[in-house]
């Protein structure tokens, strides 16, 4: 048997599989079944600004109905958005103490913002909490027609800057694939004193409705070919920084996970996969990955991460090959 | 309703009123100007705590009572909570006879003079006045009015005590003395109830006496309506606490048959941004308390508040007011209100933010605080605030406040004042686990008779409606005390 121990920004992993950011980690029980199911660690659902904002909508709407609340004069309903953003991350906090004072699995609290003015404080109250490190969820669509893609940027590393400021516990940031020059853009957070990047984050997506004619949202699960431009970017990162890698998007099995890690991911991240299989479907991720490291003689994760990597890689350029050159010309 | 439509068509009806009526034409009527509330001198009043409203004289307001057209369909009630009949009581100031006046208020209203000058008529009974929907006019001044028939009948000294029935013998135990407990207080003690009032500060009257300035309402008012029910018989005890210093149960095993919870809504709220420890910033309740009843204006005191020269108050509602012209009245040099929403937004009554900025209040609007900054003692000395632009309106049908990036800028305070509202109080909910409470963390209450999920406890006022009005929550007190009274009754005949 194996040893699955991983280190991942200086905090000691039983095994390098990680349960994302999700509905699956939005409560303490929940939390304490992923425990129990050996998960390696667990990154906490991320607050959302504009869920807040919804919720206050729908508290407004609910004050204006019911015949005892005086909504037209209250100072309370007034700031009725910021006593509920007060009370998530009083939830939240309780939250980490919780699974701090009671279980032994590494936290990883997420935040996910879109400017850097509304969360960076909470980044201190979250460490303060007990949380292990913290999980920085930035994603600016940038369809601003006005913002040079630089200026998009640097909202990225102001707010890395200032959120490292606050706090002394490790920080990852999760990024999407979605920049010009992307190699460029996870050094410069590298060098505002991130400790790992987390590629990629999903989001939710668009469709239509043909029949219906109206629009909606897509399957919101990843499937396992997703996993692929993770794994070119794992691969190519991968000996040119020095921050800890976290792959996740498409990582449905063990036989994954073990793909990322020769390619130089340091851990993997779950979410779909235990949606579709269920909680305890990580102890069979985890078998996978053991019975392979017996299979190929490897006693310790760090004997093969990154073994394939580009740089290690005795075919490098297939990680930067973008187009199809021969596959699809076999195609008859 | 029917009934109530009958009842004041026949009230309306009677000879009186329909001579008064005749008397004068519509026309004339109409032509009149609204009455002018006359007020202390800005630069004055803005450093001591005098009354800013003087009052109505008696000939201003005669002629302001017949601009009243006696409605049909008198519309003006129906914005009132608690339906007082205002074109009789209107129309007995016009036949100058005042103290009817003050009796037709006291039918449905236990502190008119406390109404007549903190209710929002602006947005109640004014606004739904014939001159405002129909004419397009300034509404007749229903608030100037009350309050001259409550104080004409205060300083006639003919004040009358309620009657009371024949004790009866049954304890019934009002927790809080805020309005919601007066009223409550007031009606039970009619019934023939042994009524105790249990107050936790040292003074009588609740937020009317501790949240409320004494620039706004003075404490006289509220005085004079505590003796009154003093007279009634009604015991109060102060300094009490329900919940620590004796439990419900212990008051059930002294004999109490029922509880009326009027505890109100005095934990206040903050805004959870970086530095909001800092000394010297305080929330309104705080403030407003320490300064209304403890004297901490006055230096010689145990415990003086800090006169601060720049007094920042973070809010836009009436306590954000109370808060600021409070600060300016210390010696503020520069007392400031900073609101994320434009003036148009502000929840604080028209009068109130017009005379603050008589009083030379500065306005910062589209502006939130977002962290607090301190020297090397801990006192703040720095804010940082970011402007704001509106977006697209709420569900409150206000336009929502947005932050613009990068706008941030730093201003001197020495003095912070948080009036971002309050949440109930929680010290009877926590200590009673079978209480039902709402997600706002109110009680939830039968709205027939404000009966809660336990048989014996009643409730209104700010515990069961988050943050209302004086009016709402004296209404809320009177119906509690029927609902008591039937409870009670039929509780000693079962046994």
């Amino acid at each position: 048997m194996a040893d699955l121990t991983t280190k991942y920004m200086g905090l000691t992993l039983r095994n390098p599989i990680i349960v994302a950011s999700s509905g699956l980690t939005d409560s303490f029980e929940k939390i304490k079944e992923h425990d129990k199911n050996n998960a390696g660690a667990v990154v906490l659902k991320s607050l959302f600004e504009e869920q807040i904002l919804l919720e206050a909508e729908h508290k407004l709407s609910q004050a204006k109905s019911n015949p005892f609340l005086y909504a037209e004069n209250s100072e309370t309903l007034d700031y009725l958005d910021i006593h509920l953003k007060d009370k998530e991350l009083s939830n939240y906090l309780s939250m980490i103490r919780k699974i701090k004072d009671e279980l032994h699995i590494p936290v990883i609290a997420s935040i996910n913002c879109v400017s850097s003015m509304e969360w960076t404080g909470f980044a201190k109250q979250i460490e303060e909490a007990g949380a292990d490190a913290i999980e920085l969820n930035i994603f600016i669509l940038p369809f601003n027609l006005e913002h040079s893609c630089t200026e998009t940027e640097e909202k990225y590393y102001e707010i890395v800057r200032k959120v490292k400021k606050e706090i002394n516990i490790p920080l990852a940031v999760k990024i999407s694939p979605f920049f010009s020059n992307l190699g460029q853009v996870i050094k410069k957070i590298e060098a505002e004193g991130a400790d790992s990047v987390v590629l990629f984050n999903r989001f939710s997506r668009p469709n239509i409705d043909i029949n219906a004619v109206k629009v909606s949202v897509a399957e919101a699960f990843s499937t396992p070919e997703e996993m692929y431009n993770t794994l070119r970017w794992i691969a190519i990162m991968a000996n040119r920084t020095n921050m800890d890698l976290a792959a996740t998007t498409g990582i449905h099995n063990g036989e994954s996970v073990v793909k990322q890690i020769l390619a130089g991911a340091s851990v993997v991240q779950v979410a779909s996969a235990l949606y579709k299989n269920g909680h305890d479907y990580i102890t069979e991720m985890i078998k996978f990955v053991d019975n392979w490291m017996d299979s190929k003689g490897f006693n310790y994760v760090d004997q093969f991460k990154g073994r394939l990597s580009q740089e290690k890689s005795t075919h490098p350029e297939i990680f930067e090959r973008i187009q199809f050159m021969k596959y699809f010309s076999e195609i008859k | 309703m029917d009934d109530i439509k009958e009842y004041l068509k026949a009230e309306r009806s009677k000879e009186w009123r329909t001579e008064l009526r005749k008397s004068k034409k519509a026309k004339e009527r109409t032509s009149l100007e609204r009455a002018l509330m006359p007020e202390a001198d800005p630069n004055k009043r803005n450093k001591n705590i005098e009354e800013v409203n003087k009052g109505l004289l008696t000939e201003v307001a005669l002629v302001e009572a017949s601009r009243c057209l006696d409605c049909p369909n008198p519309t003006c009630i129906t914005g009132c909570p608690v339906g007082i009949n205002i074109p009789k009581f209107i129309k007995k100031i016009e036949t100058e006879d005042f103290l009817g006046a003050a009796k037709v208020l006291k039918e449905t209203n236990t502190l008119p003079a406390v109404c007549g000058r903190v209710c929002p008529q602006e947005k109640q009974c004014e606004a739904n006045c014939f001159y405002t929907v129909s004419l397009k006019k300034t509404p007749v001044a229903i608030g100037h009015l009350e309050r001259f028939a409550a104080d004409f009948e205060r300083n006639s000294g003919k004040m009358s005590v309620p009657e009371v029935m024949e004790s009866d013998g049954i304890k019934v135990a009002v927790i809080g003395s805020g309005p919601a407990g007066l009223a409550c207080a007031g009606d039970l003690a009619k019934f023939g109830h042994e009524v105790t009032v249990f107050e936790a500060l040292h003074e009588i009257g609740g937020v009317l006496k501790y949240g409320i300035p004494e620039f706004r309402l003075p404490n006289e008012i509220v005085d004079v309506e505590i003796d009154n029910l003093k007279k009634m018989g009604i015991t109060f005890k102060t300094n009490f606490i329900i919940g620590k210093t004796v439990s419900i149960d212990d008051l059930r095993e002294q004999g109490f048959q029922a509880f009326f919870v009027g505890s109100g809504a005095g934990l206040p709220n903050f805004m959870n941004i970086p530095g909001e420890n800092y000394n010297n910033i305080f929330s309104s309740n705080e403030y407003l308390t320490r300064v209304n009843l403890m004297n901490a204006a006055k230096s010689d005191y145990d415990t003086p508040v800090f006169s601060g020269n720049n007094v920042a108050v973070i809010g836009g509602g009436n306590t954000a007011m109370d808060s600021v012209r409070t600060a300016k009245r210390l010696g503020a040099e520069r007392a400031m209100i900073i609101y994320r929403r434009s003036r148009e937004e502000m929840p604080a009554r028209v009068e109130e933010v017009k005379h603050a900025i008589e009083e030379g209040i500065e306005f910062m609007n589209l502006h939130n605080p977002v962290e607090y900054f301190a020297n090397k003692d801990g006192r703040v000395n720095k804010m940082r605030v970011q402007k704001m632009e509106l977006g697209e309106p709420d569900a409150s049908g206000r336009r929502r406040p947005i932050p613009i990036e990068g706008s941030e800028f730093d201003i001197d305070v020495d003095t912070v004042i948080v009036s971002v509202g309050v949440s109930p109080n929680p010290l009877i909910p926590s200590a009673l686990p079978d209480l039902k409470v709402t997600s706002w963390h109110t009680i939830e209450v039968n709205p027939e008779n404000m009966q809660s999920s336990i048989p014996d406890i009643f409730a209104g006022g700010d515990i069961v409606r988050g943050g209302a009005t004086v009016i709402l929550a004296m209404g809320d007190g009177r119906k509690a005390a029927e609902g008591m009274h039937k409870y009670v009754t039929e509780k000693v005949k079962a046994n």
